[in-house]
């Protein structure tokens, strides 16, 4: 075999190009394909140009070929797609805008987010969300008003990754949301502030209906701390779902709140082995000297995860 | 010692309606990490991708990577 | 294609990888980037864009040691209870060390990690105290990534040609034979260093489906760096400390602990009864996995019907969507729902997986084998319990020290015999009219490591193995026949399987102890830490047949006290305990 064949090709971009002007749309089909291969950001131009091909399956191809590439060419193109008759090329280009890096790219995402349709803005929020950039800050607080939940999701998403004070009223509002998946969402946002309104917020999420969402809170109290967060804690230790419990612990344990130590130490005894592990660590942060007697009950525990946790425990006991 | 001819039902399934081998694309054929799928020409002429060797790990990428949807992987029948 | 076509090229290059998978990539761009001079080659039996045990993706990291999750000493540990002692920690440690800046260089690829939603890493705490599982959103991605960096970087890639032999010479490594898959012409890369990132011996037991392919470990992972080290003269280390895992029964995908685990999934016997706490893998809950199964109180199960439906919706969402897709398939084929019933779990067939066990070729802190200039990553090395981001990690530090070794070395001359050797041995069964096809050779060699291999192991069974391998052996080598050149590389993998049954035999074989849980659970021989607490090394022996020598664990950098040493054992669910909610 010629020795220049044993290796993959490294094809000249405009050569390849050429094959987006074939009359058959498999062609070009193979034509985008291959310019994403190549790798070379010289492609942008010409995928750009194959994302507005007359043939559907092309332009899908395109807008899935563009997720090799970044930057704002790569992003305008990918936003002129969300306009696109065929869902198949929306679906894809949505998913290639969520895989930017480069926060130059928000330069083409931001003069959209006035948009209004559903999926679309949908998109945009999720393409700009880990670009962090600031500019979108209004755009995403008008969105939380949007009737679609999905949208009033991303627009939270949005926000929390900007982690800035000012937006708090609207994550707090967010947090009082119709949708549960929303509230959840806008609860973990408030991780990054230290505020009592925060703290107030999460405290109020410990009583949502939805278990989701009081989990959501109970897990994040450890993150913003606050004078009432470990009553608040303290009281969902009965929470229905050990889900929400085990999130209680843990934050309780990491909040060093030794108040609650005597309340977690009897929770050993349930059933649930995740929840013992963590009640195990929790009370090793703790280090209560009280609640020694009921780690030592679970030394020989039958889950290897909660006897290591439960020694380590006794551990910082001792020392 | 003659080698039997032994039929066998295989997972890959193409759609050669959809499937555009005629215009160049091996996608299917080149990810396949078994290399079990190749090129026929069929009676009219064109050509279309196939199974060839029944050794499939029913990883999918044949499926995944197929710019028109015309790849199907079902699981093999002995353990589905 | 797959016509027989004669034909020999060589090229030389300074760095060859073989095997465009996990640790392969990884390796080529350190060493570009190192050296950017430097000639790196990366070839793959397979297409390097999805290539390996990762083709289709990977849900999550379960092995990261991120700071203010967990400490490399804390990793460390684990790691070295978690394999019964037997470790020498350099390599763990520095892996754990260093795996948290592959983590940010894999981000930069466009691998996304799980973060909250103010955009920061977001651990699951899964087990034991320290944070080791980091979610992927878009698993999926994980070749494409790779591949574009790759292209980026304009590494050399050689797809389609499958190495067989390594070179040697002068002491140390000096090339590679391969074979093209689809037209079996030769060729013959001369190189300084070689890095193998093979992966594991994902071919050597039969899964219960009786379907070759239908195995746990992606099929094309047949052994090759496994045999080619043991031809090539290097060491390896633990063979006996086998793979073994609980899959999904029939599917032989894995039925993901470290998903379920955390969100309240658990394993369960017939009658709904938790019977294992812990899900996290290891040789000890194998064992009581294994005792379920025969003790009467099978099948075994992953029990998701008792949690959530918001709990249900997310497990589906995760895992049938990245790693193994068909999953769903496979559960709607046979109407299982996860909200109604429990779901059939079975052990695995046997495998050697470093990904997953210990055993492997051996290598140090650099990936460095035996020999000189031949350098070892991923599930194919010796580094225990490595997972993807392991042989991310170590085919990193393998690609970083070659780019220094080929700096003070040139190529190393060989025997030209060994290449016209090795195109006759290659060839033999195209040379035939008829004959036995690949397909009988290896199924009756898996057959028979089912048979007589699979633990407990028992002496008497082993040696029988072992006779039944040289009278395969004897068939393949003289009577072994193909048609084409997609069935010469399955005849390659063939020879290279038996290999692999040859030496987990001799390896298990020679380790008078039982250790690692079910993994070596020798039925005639209890744990015997004054005699056995070293490493086993294989090596290909004068007479062409496995040798075998112990070899010191290295003192621990990291201590682990007497009462911590037993941390795996006692996995079995106490009268005490109840049920979980």
């Amino acid at each position: 075999m010629p020795v220049d064949q044993l290796f993959e090709d490294f094809d000249d971009i405009a050569d390849l190009a050429e094959g987006l002007d074939d009359p058959s749309p498999g062609a070009r089909i193979m034509a985008v394909i291959e310019l994403a291969d190549n790798a070379d950001p010289a492609a942008i131009p010409f995928l750009a140009k194959a994302i507005a091909d007359q043939d559907a399956g092309v332009r899908k191809q395109a807008a899935q070929a563009l997720t090799d590439f970044d930057g704002p060419a790569t992003a305008a193109a990918l936003v002129s797609a969300l306009d696109d008759s065929d869902p198949a090329v929306i679906e894809a280009a949505a998913v290639s805008l969520t895989e930017l890096k480069d926060p130059a790219a928000g330069d083409a995402i931001l003069p959209h987010l006035d948009a209004t349709e559903e999926v679309k803005l949908t998109a945009l929020l999720a393409g700009i969300k880990e670009l962090r950039r600031p500019e979108a800050m209004g755009p995403a607080i008008k969105a939380l008003a949007h009737a679609s939940p999905a949208v009033r999701i991303q627009a939270v998403g949005v926000i929390g990754w900007l982690q800035d004070e000012t937006a708090l009223p609207a994550l707090r509002e967010a947090a009082k949301d119709a949708d549960v998946k929303v509230r959840r969402t806008a609860l973990s946002a408030l991780g990054f502030s230290k505020s009592e309104h925060a703290e107030t917020t999460l405290v109020n999420g410990l009583a949502d209906p939805e278990w989701l969402a009081r989990e959501a809170a109970a897990e994040t109290l450890a993150k913003t701390g606050g004078s009432q967060c470990v009553a608040a804690l303290r009281s969902v230790l009965d929470d229905d779902y050990w889900q929400v419990r085990l999130k209680a612990v843990r934050s309780l344990g990491k909040l060093g709140a030794t108040e609650a130590a005597m309340e977690i130490a009897p929770m050993m005894d349930v059933p649930v082995p995740n929840l013992r592990k963590e009640c195990a660590a929790a009370l090793g942060e703790l280090a209560v000297p009280e609640t020694v007697r009921f780690l030592e009950k679970y030394a020989d525990d039958s889950d290897p995860d909660v006897r290591k946790n439960v020694r380590w425990a006794l551990e910082k006991l001792a020392a | 010692m003659p080698l039997a001819q032994t039929a066998t039902t295989v997972p890959v399934v193409v759609n050669d309606d959809l499937c555009i081998a005629d215009k160049g694309c091996t996608a299917c054929v080149d990810v396949c990490p078994l290399d079990v799928l190749r090129i026929v020409e069929k009676d009219d002429g064109k050509k279309t991708a196939y199974m060839k060797y029944d050794e499939c790990w029913y990883c999918m990428p044949c499926e995944a990577d197929c710019p028109t949807d015309a790849v199907t992987v079902n699981l093999p029948y002995l353990l589905k | 294609m797959d016509e027989i076509l004669d034909g020999l090229t060589q090229i030389d290059c300074d760095i060859l990888i073989i095997g465009g998978g996990t640790a392969g990539p990884m390796a080529a761009l350190k060493a570009k980037r190192k050296n950017p001079e430097a000639n790196v080659v990366l070839l793959d039996k397979a297409n390097v864009k999805r290539s390996g045990a990762i083709s289709m993706g990977m849900d999550g990291l379960n092995n990261s040691v991120i700071p203010g999750y967990a400490t490399p000493e804390q990793y460390t540990k684990e790691i070295t209870i978690a394999n019964d002692g037997i470790c020498d920690q350099a390599a763990v440690y520095r892996y754990a060390q260093e795996c948290y800046g592959i983590i940010q260089e894999l981000d930069s690829f466009g691998i996304r990690f799980q973060k909250d939603q103010n955009g920061e890493y977001d651990v699951k705490k899964v087990h034991h105290i320290g944070t080791y599982v980091l979610p992927m959103p878009n698993g999926d991605t994980v070749k494409k990534a790779l591949y574009r960096q790759l292209r980026k970087a304009r590494i050399n890639i050689i797809n389609r040609f499958m190495a067989t032999r390594l070179l040697t010479g002068e002491g140390r490594v000096a090339g590679a034979i391969c074979v093209n898959t689809r037209s079996a012409e030769f060729l013959v890369v001369r190189a300084k260093a070689v890095i193998m990132g093979l992966g594991a011996a994902g071919r050597l037991g039969l899964p219960t489906s009786g379907y070759l392919y239908g195995t746990y470990e992606n099929a094309s992972n047949s052994g090759e760096g496994y045999a080619m080290a043991y031809h090539a003269g290097a060491g390896l280390a633990n063979l006996e400390c086998y793979q073994i895992n609980p899959l999904i029964k029939d599917y032989n995908g894995p039925a993901c602990a470290y998903v379920a685990g955390p969100m309240g999934g658990y394993t369960a016997n017939a009658q709904g009864e938790r019977f294992i706490e812990c899900d996290y893998w290891s040789g000890q809950m194998m064992q009581e996995f294994f005792d379920e199964l025969q003790g009467g109180k099978g099948p075994v199960y992953l029990k998701l019907n008792h949690l959530a439906e918001e709990t249900i919706a997310e497990i589906e969402r995760v895992l049938h969507i990245v790693e193994r897709p068909t999953r769903g398939h496979f559960h709607e084929g046979r109407g299982t729902d996860y909200r109604k019933q429990m779901i059939e779990m079975h052990i695995s067939e046997i495998g050697f997986c470093s990904g997953h066990s210990a055993s492997g070729v051996f290598v140090d802190e650099h990936a460095r084998t035996t020999i000189p200039g031949l350098y070892a990553a991923g599930d194919m090395a010796n580094v225990p319990h490595n997972y993807m981001l392991g042989a991310f990690t170590n085919g990193a530090f393998a690609g970083m020290d070659a780019a220094d070794y080929i700096a003070d070395v040139d190529y190393a001359s060989f025997d030209m015999g060994e290449i016209d050797a090795e195109r006759t041995r290659v060839m033999a069964p195209t040379k035939r009219d008829d004959g036995i096809p690949p397909n009988q050779i290896e199924y009756k060699t898996r057959r028979l490591v089912n048979d007589y291999l699979q633990p407990p192991k028992v002496t008497a069974k082993m040696e029988l193995a072992q006779k039944r391998f040289e009278e395969v052996r004897d068939d393949m080598e003289s009577g072994m026949y193909v048609r084409d050149a997609h069935e010469l590389m399955r005849s390659l993998e063939a020879s290279t399987i038996l290999d692999c049954a040859d030496m987990a035999a001799a390896a298990s074989m020679y380790r008078t102890e039982s250790r690692w849980g079910l993994y070596h659970n020798r039925v005639e021989y209890e744990r015997d830490d004054e005699n056995w607490f070293c490493h086993t090394i294989l090596t290909k022996g004068e007479d062409g047949k496995p040798a075998h020598k112990k070899q010191d664990v290295k003192p621990y950098i990291v201590e682990i006290a007497e009462d911590e040493r037993d941390a795996y054992y006692k996995q079995r669910v106490g009268a005490s305990s109840v049920a979980a909610e």
